[in-house]
């Protein structure tokens, strides 16, 4: 492992086979991250950013596969790796947090039962040990441990959420990938968690992707941010300066879909139009349709990520003068 | 919505296998009288031969209680013609053959004709106590499950009642004190045990539907009690009804098999479960005279097969989670 | 005539628990809410989940009877309904919008039998021309252009930013004087929400109507509504005008929900102090005020009493003792 980088994905496809054909949902998805280093995957319902997770993560199920590309993690292309391989890797080295975490805990469970689980499933210690880990963890993101023996019902929202980031850091991955964790949340429940996150990597030093359609909270807790259109990342940098200075027109439309608590209240634009078929995108720039600044060529010229900025790139004809 | 549902239900592969399978009987139960060779109840072929005439012979099949019309040509025959009566009776318990393709029973009755005329009572026993049964479970369920209070309490209680009494001891039970004349008894009483399993179903369906938002929507806008109940709440019941549907006529037309197997039906009534009925008690099974038990019981088991083909497909209809992608 | 269209005065709901464990108790949903709407003017009621923000709404809709307290539409007492055409007429005025966009349209059901029915309950188009005639006439309006192509689809062929849409036409086509919004743009994408936003608004220039918008989204409050009032725990914990209730904070759970509120443009590490507990439980609310046990400015007064509700002026009103 070079240079401090942890992942590394590189032109990455992968998507459904459906009976209409292979809905792309992840088409040439490349970034890198740095060890430590917290990156903001956001982008409308559909824009591919679950299925890019998974993919990352080797959980594609039933009809959805990695088509091409690598996802280096570490050095090791899990895109190639062998299901032995993930599985020796999968929460050891990486874990998730999955979207509706409340539905993920199984009810029948008690919360002490599914932590040791997981500990049980990858590595080979007593019990005692087992329940030790789990005690730790629960400390670690504020819960009595009397709660062990507490079914998921008995929890509040916020709790379970907790649980579940307990689990997933209870091997002490390098890596965490949480797909929408606050999205069910209120906001001071989900204030706490991020709070919380934010600790826990001060602490033990992974790195995140964290993944939500909730762009105003992304900008304020990551490092870098990539936004997601139509299986596409269409904008990446530092999440300060695509706030400050978004590049993309999509990423501005989004940016300028967020009242806020201060300053004049003015009329916001918001964005016209819907997301495309995946199963049959448009030709040339995905957003063209959408897009107030398309201009000639758009909808023939796919455009790749361009440099606009230090360590800023945007997949858009007009950076570099084209228009 | 109604085409695209039929058009799922042709499209999946299992219920077509199903819908093809219940086609067939069905066509068979239609058209019995022109594929079974002979009348159900038929022993004999009784042949009149005019004497000194023998090419205006009369052939005709004839049963243990010959009909009025017999006596009526013997007597006009008579006055014109004297003639001979010929009588072929059919063999009994006989082994399949040529003229019996499935054997025949212990009065010389053709089993396959009986199998093929018992498709009808059969199919219309089940079919109609499964028609009759789910729309009583409707009916009982959207009124209790949406008008809540009072009358659900009433209702629940007799459907909750009625649930713990097992089923085949109570038909058995009301078999024993009826007296069983057509099919209509049978019919009777299957629906008495049956009718609480749908509507405590199709309630708990209503309670869901009644909780969903565009239900609460309906009612902020003003609308009746009855629009929501028929239009709001019935139509997004349609396919587990049609479930319920298929899953009540399968346990009639076996509920149906039973009584008659032990007795307690109609025995005098060609059905699949008759042949049963006469087949144990002539100690066919002992015998090994497969071709007497068999085909009835490998008629009920296809039937029922089919309606549980089908209904794998109304429930990857219904949730879509279920489909194959 | 008065300009007040809706009143609430100390207005309380009780569910009563029927369960022989807890007989007698009940969960206090609503404690002494009282407010006022105007004509023409918008409310936002914030809250997080079970403080009681949606069973206001109900009551005011009339789909629960209040416990105890006034309410009143344009200055009458509301009365139980004699028959079905007073109940219609109170359903005429006051309309409530969802917050599942797919749950609130019956999906067996067409776009154009869903818009039919409020004109027909109401006997508001006479005959079929005029009917079509409406129901374009809403689609346009709510930004479902052509009318025609909408009306034929089912809602599961729609987005869900269509949806809403489709719902917001069925609740203006009653002309309503009240709409109350439940959350309407929370289960939507956010690019979408700021479009049914603004079309929100439009509608509320354009008709006169008055909202009562519901969120948790104090940065959404404030784009929508001129005043806001926030509850917690079944109460109205802080009420006025909105640039003043968010500026100028008062009460300290609003400060808190200020805080944990994600604001890009405040700059980033913002120091927050922690929130530490739980909304608490509506069958046995803390005594006193019922935020006391998270309030890091808590004092011993505030678990002797229910703090009232202070009038610091300019229609902001506080329910602290911090502002006895």
């Amino acid at each position: 492992m070079d240079d401090g980088i942890m992942l590394e994905l590189n032109e990455l496809r992968a998507g459904y086979d459906t009976a209409k054909g292979f809905v792309r949902a992840v088409d040439g998805v490349s970034f890198s991250l740095k060890r430590g280093e917290f990156l903001g995957i956001a982008g409308e319902s559909g824009c591919g950013k679950s299925t890019l997770a998974y993919a990352i993560m080797r959980l594609l199920r039933d009809n959805a596969r990695i088509e091409s590309g690598s996802v280096r993690f570490k050095g090791v292309d899990l895109a190639a790796a062998s299901a032995e391989e993930m599985n020796k890797r999968r929460w050891t080295d990486m874990a998730m947090v999955f979207q509706s975490a409340m539905n993920a805990l199984n009810p029948v469970l008690s919360v002490g039962e599914q932590l040791t689980d997981a500990v049980h499933a990858h590595r080979h210690v007593s019990e005692g040990e087992a329940k030790a880990m789990a005690v730790e963890m629960l400390r670690l993101v504020d819960i009595n441990p009397d709660r062990l023996k507490s079914f998921p019902h008995q929890l509040s929202g916020g709790m379970k959420q907790r649980v579940m980031i307990a689990m997933a850091l209870i091997l002490k991955p390098d890596l965490l990938i949480m797909d929408e964790p606050t999205t069910a949340l209120d906001v001071v429940v989900q204030r706490s968690i991020i709070e919380k996150i934010a600790d826990l990597r001060a602490d033990l030093g992974f790195s995140v992707i964290f993944i939500t359609h909730d762009l105003s909270l992304l900008v304020e807790i990551s490092d870098k941010l990539a936004i997601m259109y139509a299986g596409k990342v269409c904008e990446y940098g530092p999440a300060k300066e695509l706030f400050s200075a978004p590049s993309h027109p999509y990423t501005r439309g989004l940016m300028a879909s967020f009242p806020s608590l201060t300053g004049p209240i003015t009329r916001m634009g918001g964005i016209e139009g819907r997301a495309p078929d995946l199963l049959s995108p448009p030709p040339g720039c995905r957003f063209a349709p959408r897009c107030p600044e398309a201009f000639e060529g758009c909808d023939r010229e796919e455009p790749g990520l361009r440099p606009c900025g230090k360590e800023h790139f945007s997949a858009c004809r007009l950076i570099g003068g084209a228009k | 919505m109604i085409k695209s549902f039929l058009k799922t239900l042709v499209s999946n592969k299992k219920s077509l296998i199903g819908l093809i399978i219940l086609g067939v009987f069905i066509l068979v139960a239609i058209f019995a009288p022109f594929i079974a060779p002979y009348p159900p109840r038929a022993d004999r072929i009784v042949t009149i031969i005019p004497v000194g005439d023998p090419s205006r012979s009369e052939e005709q099949l004839s049963e243990e209680y010959p009909s009025a019309n017999e006596d009526l040509l013997t007597i006009r025959a008579t006055t014109v013609t004297e003639y001979q009566k010929h009588i072929q009776y059919f063999p009994l318990r006989a082994k399949p053959s040529p003229q019996h393709i499935l054997g025949t029973d212990q009065a010389g009755h053709d089993l396959f004709s009986q199998l093929v005329w018992g498709t009808r009572v059969s199919l219309f026993v089940g079919l109609v106590t499964g028609l009759f049964v789910t729309l009583v479970a409707l009916a009982l369920s959207l009124v209790s499950g949406y008008l809540g209070g009072i009358v659900d309490d009433v209702i629940s209680f007799f459907t909750n009642v009625m649930l713990v009494i097992p089923g085949l001891p109570l038909m058995i039970v009301i078999a024993a004190y009826v007296t069983m004349r057509g099919v209509l008894p049978i019919i009777i009483i299957l629906c008495i045990s049956e009718w609480p399993y749908p509507t405590r179903l199709l309630r708990s369906q209503v309670l869901t539907l009644k909780s969903r938002d565009f239900v609460r929507v309906s009612n902020a806008l003003g609308e009746r009690t009855s629009f929501i109940v028929f239009r709001e709440i019935l139509p997004n019941m349609i396919s587990i009804a049609m479930a319920e549907f298929f899953a009540m006529s399968m346990i009639a037309m076996m509920g149906e098999a039973t009584l008659e197997f032990i007795g307690l039906g109609n025995v005098s009534v060609v059905s699949w479960g008759t042949i049963l009925f006469w087949a144990q008690t002539n100690g066919a099974l002992l015998s090994g005279a497969w071709w007497w038990f068999l085909p009835p019981g490998l008629a009920i088991a296809l039937v029922g097969t089919s309606f549980v083909l089908i209904n794998f497909a109304i429930d990857e209809i219904s949730n879509p989670r279920l489909r194959k992608r | 005539m008065s300009d007040t269209v809706l009143e609430l005065a100390s207005v309380s709901k009780h569910f009563p628990i029927r369960s022989l464990r807890s007989y007698g108790k009940a969960v206090h949903a609503m404690d002494d809410v009282s407010f006022s709407l105007a004509r023409g003017e918008s409310l936002a009621l914030v809250g997080e989940s079970g403080s009681g923000k949606t069973t206001t709404a109900s009551v005011i809709a009339r789909i629960y009877e209040k416990s105890s307290g006034s309410l009143s539409f344009g200055g009458e007492e509301a009365r139980p309904f004699r028959n079905r055409a007073e109940a219609l007429g109170h359903k005429k005025n006051v309309q409530m919008i969802f917050q599942d966009p797919f749950g609130s349209l019956n999906p067996t059901h067409t776009i154009r039998e869903i818009l039919e029915r409020p004109f027909l309950i109401h006997g508001l188009a006479k005959g079929r021309a005029e009917l079509e005639e409406r129901l374009v006439a809403i689609l346009e309006q709510v930004g479902l252009s052509p009318a025609a192509e909408y009306l034929r689809r089912y809602p599961h062929e729609l987005s869900g930013g269509q949806r809403q849409r489709v719902n917001i036409a069925r609740t203006f086509a009653v002309e309503p004087g009240i709409v109350l919004a439940d959350e309407p743009t929370s289960m939507l994408d956010v690019s979408i929400r700021m479009g049914i936003m603004n079309m929100m608004l439009a509608l509320k220039e354009s008709r006169g109507v008055s909202y009562l918008y519901i969120t948790h989204d104090l940065a959404g409050a404030r784009y929508m509504c001129s005043r806001i009032a926030v509850m917690y725990a079944g109460m109205i914990m802080e009420i006025g005008p909105t640039e003043e209730v968010i500026s100028k904070t008062c009460h300290p759970y609003v400060e808190l929900l200020k805080e944990a509120s994600p604001s890009p443009e405040s700059g980033f590490a913002r120091k927050r102090t922690p929130a530490k507990g739980e909304i608490p439980s509506l069958i046995d609310p803390p005594a006193g005020c019922r935020f006391h046990p998270r309030c890091p400015k808590a004092k011993a007064a505030c678990s002797a009493a229910i703090p009232a509700m202070r009038d610091l002026g300019n229609g902001h009103l506080v329910r602290c003792v911090l502002y006895d």
